[in-house]
């Protein structure tokens, strides 16, 4: 591709998030004091236990929500609100009911006013890619929800951002249809390898897809550990029994475990 | 026999149980079991439509009733749906109305009548307010709560994209909210006929409200009857047509999960 795919370096310093609860003064902290590299054109997965922030830091990515302290910055600027070169991909529910497939592909490019004349060939492009080709009328309710999934990351791909964010997008499948996304994803990924961001609780996914996984623990939300994937690409079905998978599962099951149980003194104690 | 009737489809036992109605009311009548008089009879009232199509009475009534209906929907509509846009945007200006919708949903819209008829005089003016004020209530309510509960996860994922604010309104909201809308419309339509046809029934020198309470106080039951039934039909319609409309724009509401 042309010198847009060469941007996408993402560089997170002592990122704190911190939210107002309603009706009153009391301040919690989602987020503190993360700091994190993430290089362009690389796959990085966020895993943690519920509540750890791992959703949170990824709106802040995205520019949805504020930053309390701390700086993101998207080759070298400043990440202030949603733009051009972020795309997100949400769980299930965010497609347009009304919309058809390649409707809600193409509200996309229509939101950022993309040229008119191009714009019906490029969204069915991309519904063509992720395998919809022959969906492209249907609407969402008429659509399983591993279906709806790839409408979902054709919407995000198909307005080229360097930066391709990911909110536990498979987290309402099931277990056959998260590994077949997980492939398809990877398939498609390696196409032009966009800096990819993914956030999920499901430990096996974030290994498969991952160069790096990182770990975050709770109270407050912040990193614990960062680990280097180094499993050769593609990513095959067999790697998942590889001696190497199996070591990098155990240790972030421990570090998931050790978390919980902190969780559950805590509990205790109060 | 019965049971093989009652397996048949809906529309054909409505038909079978109409026809009975009819057939019932035109036997009583002509076998005297009841008076004329009284109920008419499904004939009589047949021949004094077809003499009003006739000598244009029923066109004239008929235009009155339809022209007010029209601008006082026209009206409810406007005025309704602007305030309810606005109170969506502003939770002070949804506060600031607050009381007044109360009033007007827990009071009965006719007792609004006689302070309409002390300021504006019996008539046209009146009655056109009375079928706003009747039609009002259901297309605010309708648009406040459309617009205000359009699904979160669909703003927060146009916004991702870059929407802006009239991005978000037409593309998002207000198509998320079409089937309330037009819901709140057919509400509108029913209760906009009732008002002017309540008001025609009081103070009125034309109209289908009129004609009935002309010819009633004379105690001519065909006369009176052949303008409820035109009253009948023009409310058969209207709500027909909009319940058309509403499942065709809500289409993509119906099947399985969203």
């Amino acid at each position: 591709m042309t010198e847009k795919a060469t941007q996408g370096r993402l560089e997170i310093s002592d990122l704190s998030i911190t939210y107002r609860k309603p009706r009153s003064d009391e301040v919690f902290t989602a987020v503190e004091g993360v700091s994190l590299t993430i290089e362009k054109g690389s796959f990085v997965t966020i895993v943690g236990s519920s509540g750890c922030g791992k959703s949170t830091l990824l709106l802040a990515m995205a520019g949805l929500i504020p930053k309390a302290s701390g700086a993101i910055a998207l080759d070298g600027q400043e990440v202030t609100k949603p733009g051009p070169d972020r795309a997100m991909v949400f769980q299930d529910a965010s497609l347009l009911p009304w919309r058809t497939v390649h409707g809600n592909v193409r509200f996309a490019l229509e939101l950022q006013r993309w040229k008119r004349d191009d714009i019906d060939e490029r969204a069915m492009r991309y519904v063509r890619m992720v395998g919809l080709g022959a969906f492209a009328d249907y609407h969402p309710h008429q659509l399983s929800g591993g279906m709806r999934q790839r409408v979902n990351i054709a919407r995000a791909l198909c307005v080229d951002p360097d930066v391709l964010l990911m909110d536990e997008p498979f987290g309402a499948l099931d277990a056959q249809t998260r590994e077949v996304m997980c492939d398809e994803l990877l398939r498609i990924w390696e196409r032009d390898k966009k800096t990819a961001i993914f956030v999920t609780h499901a430990i096996d996914e974030a290994i498969f897809l991952g160069d790096r996984v990182v770990v975050m623990g709770r109270n407050p939300g912040h990193i614990r550990d960062v680990i280097e994937i180094d499993l050769p690409r593609p990513r095959t079905n067999a790697m998942l029994d590889s001696p190497a998978f199996v070591d990098y599962r155990r240790r972030l099951r421990e570090y998931i475990a050790a978390d919980l149980a902190a969780l559950q003194m805590v509990e205790a104690i109060v | 026999m019965m049971a093989a009737i009652l397996r048949r489809p809906a529309p054909l036992c409505a038909l079978i149980s109409f026809a009975v109605i009819l057939a019932v009311w035109q036997a009583a009548v002509d076998f005297g079991f009841v008076k004329a008089f009284f109920i008419s009879s499904p004939s009589r009232v047949a021949f004094e439509l077809v003499r009003q199509v006739k000598n244009g009475e029923l066109a004239a009534n008929l235009s009155v009733t339809l022209y007010e209906f029209i601008i006082g929907l026209a009206f409810a509509v406007l005025i309704g749906g602007l305030l309810g846009l606005l109170a969506s945007w502003s939770e002070t200006v949804q506060h600031i109305l607050d009381p007044f919708i109360w009033f007007k949903y827990s009071s009965p819209t006719i007792a609004f009548y006689p302070m309409f008829v002390a300021w504006l005089g019996l008539g046209e003016a009146t009655i056109i307010v009375m079928a706003f004020l009747f039609a009002v209530t259901p297309i605010y309510a309708n648009t406040l709560s459309g617009i205000k509960n359009t699904d979160p996860d669909l703003i927060r994922a146009a916004i991702s994209f870059g929407a802006r604010r009239h991005d978000l309104f037409f593309k998002v909201s207000l198509p998320a909210s079409a089937p309330i809308l037009i819901a709140g419309l057919r509400l509108a339509v029913g209760r906009a006929l009732t008002g002017v046809v309540a008001a025609e029934l009081f103070g009125a020198a034309a109209g289908l409200g009129y004609s009935m309470s002309y010819y009633g106080q004379k105690l001519r039951t065909t006369e009176m009857m052949a303008s409820l039934i035109v009253i009948i039909i023009l409310g058969v319609i209207f709500t027909q047509a909009l319940a058309a409309l509403e499942a065709r724009v809500g289409a993509w509401r119906t099947g399985p999960g969203r």
